[in-house]
């Protein structure tokens, strides 16, 4: 089952919220039930009291009993003894049955009904005690026969019985009442423990499932990448074969085109040799002829044809050189660049050699600065780059100003190196910064000579050498091109331009 | 003009008519009158310097001398030189390359493969002409040999 982030988290978190709700209810239900079971215990022990004040009564009464009858027997005063104990703890034993009693308030009449037997039971108990002790044994033993004194004990003893076995009753209850709450509390227990445990079992699944997706994830994201560096090899690759398209392609049209302007140039030779004759026929002939038919010959030979094979002539030559531009290119496209160690700073200079007469025409000056400490790359197509743009910086200098061209070369992050070529020439107009780079293309006043196709061979250049060429100029105060370089030629930046 | 020039026959294997007329028109020009056996496409020229069984030895006893053109419709002038060069029947034979490419590997590899002289086709009408002058004062001085 997919899951994103956010229904996973509200999943685990909606799990353990229920988990610590179960969690909460046993702990509340076991602490109400272990509460119960105090209250039981606590009532227990009082039953348990009240019945044993019970049987404790019931048998100091019967000691008195057993005191009395043992007295009236044998007249030995010794026999008294339980008597006279029983008498002396008897309110003691009361007292604690009333006391006890209060955990059975219904029983409360009959314990002071109790009270009142016991007395008048103990009233005749001492009445028949003293009779006996003023040797009035038969008038004692009378009041005993009168089963005054019998009936009142079987009373006390029934009342006893019953708060005896009211206690026991309830204590049986009690039991039972407790039974059931401790069977509750095992069930209570165990269900939670069931609902605690499945809910973290759950919680467990949805983890363990968000973990294992996060793993396919991670997986896919592994193979895409392995197959995204496929695929870019198997573009560059393909852009290197179209680029090789292009080149042959323009490799070919250039021939191609040629070859016919071999028979236009040859043939207007040809044409020009018959014009040559035709004129000097027309020139010998004016003494012989006139009229308008010679006239209208004599204009064809002399300046119409003459014109005419002019503009072909031109024409050819122009396009010949356009044609020679695209072979060049082509040719550069072409040529196998041979990373070398370069000294930039005598390359520079050289260059500047190269341009130190013109420059010294114009009262011009050339500063070489050059901060790289090291630059391996293709040295001819280097010298042909910074050759053009100086020939390009005298050239289109401004007459008015002496000229000053400022060469640099810095290196830049990322292993690259810039190299700036500033002139106060005559700039370069905002809209053609770009067009510049075009192949045929020119910007400005067009009073030098040239085709176009130095900066767009620049550019080309450049581009083979893994770098680029900028421009930056205001137009009437001068331009600035920066080239940029890696500062390391290496086989696979021609790869990718090839 | 020594009678053994005279007997040279020149194999012009050329596909553009207009070039083989400007070819033979300044040939003409610098006074070279051997004849001309013009060829517009690389079989028939193959044909007729091996004749039908390909061997080579109809041309045994012919002076022979070629110019070729590199770009042909059915092959390149690089098979046929690399033939001509191969053949025991023609390899003495002079090759001149003539061709619009001016590339330095493709003048180099001719070179490998034999061709005497290498002349591109100038557009610039007057260097041609020249160069194809030259040629002819070139061929009027030769000494082809004969092939055996």
């Amino acid at each position: 089952m997919p899951l994103s982030r956010s229904s996973f988290l509200l999943r685990t978190l909606s799990l353990l919220l229920l988990g610590l709700i179960a969690l909460a209810g046993v702990v509340v239900t076991n602490v109400w039930l272990v509460q119960r079971t105090q209250d039981y215990v606590t009532e227990v022990t009082e039953l348990r009291r009240l019945r044993a004040a019970g049987v404790d009564l019931r048998s100091r009464l019967q000691d008195a009993e057993t005191g009395q009858r043992g007295f009236l027997i044998t007249d030995d005063p010794n026999y008294l003894q339980p008597y006279n104990d029983a008498l002396a703890n008897l309110a003691g034993y009361m007292d604690r049955l009333t006391k006890a009693a209060e955990a059975m308030p219904e029983l409360r009449p009959r314990i002071e009904q109790l009270a009142g037997i016991i007395n008048a039971r103990l009233d005749e108990l001492r009445q028949t005690v003293e009779l006996a002790q003023q040797d009035q044994r038969q008038a004692a033993i009378g009041i005993v026969r009168s089963d005054r004194g019998k009936s009142l004990m079987d009373q006390a003893r029934l009342i006893l019985q019953e708060v005896v076995s009211a206690a026991e009753d309830r204590l049986g209850r009690l039991g039972r009442a407790q039974a059931e709450s401790a069977n509750a509390l095992w069930w209570v227990s165990v269900v939670g423990g069931i609902i605690v445990v499945a809910i973290t079992l759950a919680g467990l699944l949805t983890i363990l499932s968000y973990l294992r997706q996060l793993a396919v994830t991670r997986q896919e994201v592994e193979a895409l990448n392995v197959n995204l560096e496929e695929r870019v090899r198997e573009r560059t690759a393909e852009l290197g074969r179209a680029n090789e398209e292009i080149q042959r392609f323009a490799y070919i049209v250039t021939h191609d085109l040629r070859a016919p302007l071999v028979n236009i140039m040859g043939f207007t030779a040809e044409l020009e040799q018959g014009v040559t004759t035709l004129q000097s026929f027309v020139a010998d002939a004016g003494e012989r002829e006139t009229g308008p038919e010679y006239e209208a010959a004599k204009l064809a030979a002399q300046e119409e044809l003459p014109e005419a094979l002019g503009f072909i002539r031109s024409s050819t030559r122009k396009m010949d050189g356009l044609i020679n531009a695209i072979l060049k290119l082509s040719r550069e496209g072409r040529r196998v660049l041979k990373p070398e160690p370069i000294n930039l700073s005598a390359l520079l200079e050289n260059a500047v050699a190269a341009v130190a007469h013109q420059v010294a025409d114009a009262e011009g000056e050339v500063s070489v600065d050059v901060r790289v400490p090291k630059l391996v790359s293709d040295r001819l197509s280097l010298e042909q780059i910074v050759g053009n743009l100086l020939d390009n910086a005298v050239k289109y200098r401004r007459r008015d100003v002496p000229l000053r061209i400022k060469l640099q070369a810095v290196a830049r992050p990322g292993g690259l190196v810039n190299i700036t070529i500033e002139d106060n020439g005559r700039g370069i107009d905002a809209r053609d910064h770009e067009r510049i780079f075009e192949l045929f293309r020119r910007s400005g006043q067009q009073d030098q000579p040239g085709e176009g196709i130095g900066l767009s061979h620049v550019r080309a250049m450049a581009r083979n050498l893994g770098g680029d060429i900028t421009l930056n100029s205001t137009f009437g105060q001068g331009s600035v091109f920066t080239l940029v370089l890696p500062a390391q030629l290496r086989a696979t930046t021609r790869s990718m331009a090839a | 003009m020594s009678d053994n020039a005279k007997s040279v026959t020149i194999i012009m294997i050329e596909d553009d008519e207009g070039h083989a007329r400007l070819i033979e028109k300044n040939i003409r020009r610098a006074g070279v009158n051997n004849q001309i056996v013009p060829f517009a496409n690389g079989t028939d020229a193959l044909a007729f310097l091996f004749g039908p069984n390909g061997s080579g030895e109809v041309s045994s006893g012919r002076s022979l001398l070629i110019l070729l053109d590199l770009n042909l419709p059915d092959m390149t002038g690089i098979e046929i030189l690399e033939k001509v060069k191969a053949n025991p029947h023609t390899r003495l034979t002079p090759v001149v390359v003539l061709t619009t490419t001016d590339d330095a590997r493709e003048i180099q590899r001719c070179y490998d493969l034999g061709a005497n002289v290498y002349i591109t086709k100038p557009v610039n009408y007057d260097g041609f002409a020249n160069a194809i002058r030259q040629l002819g004062l070139f061929f009027s001085v030769m000494q082809v040999p004969e092939t055996t």
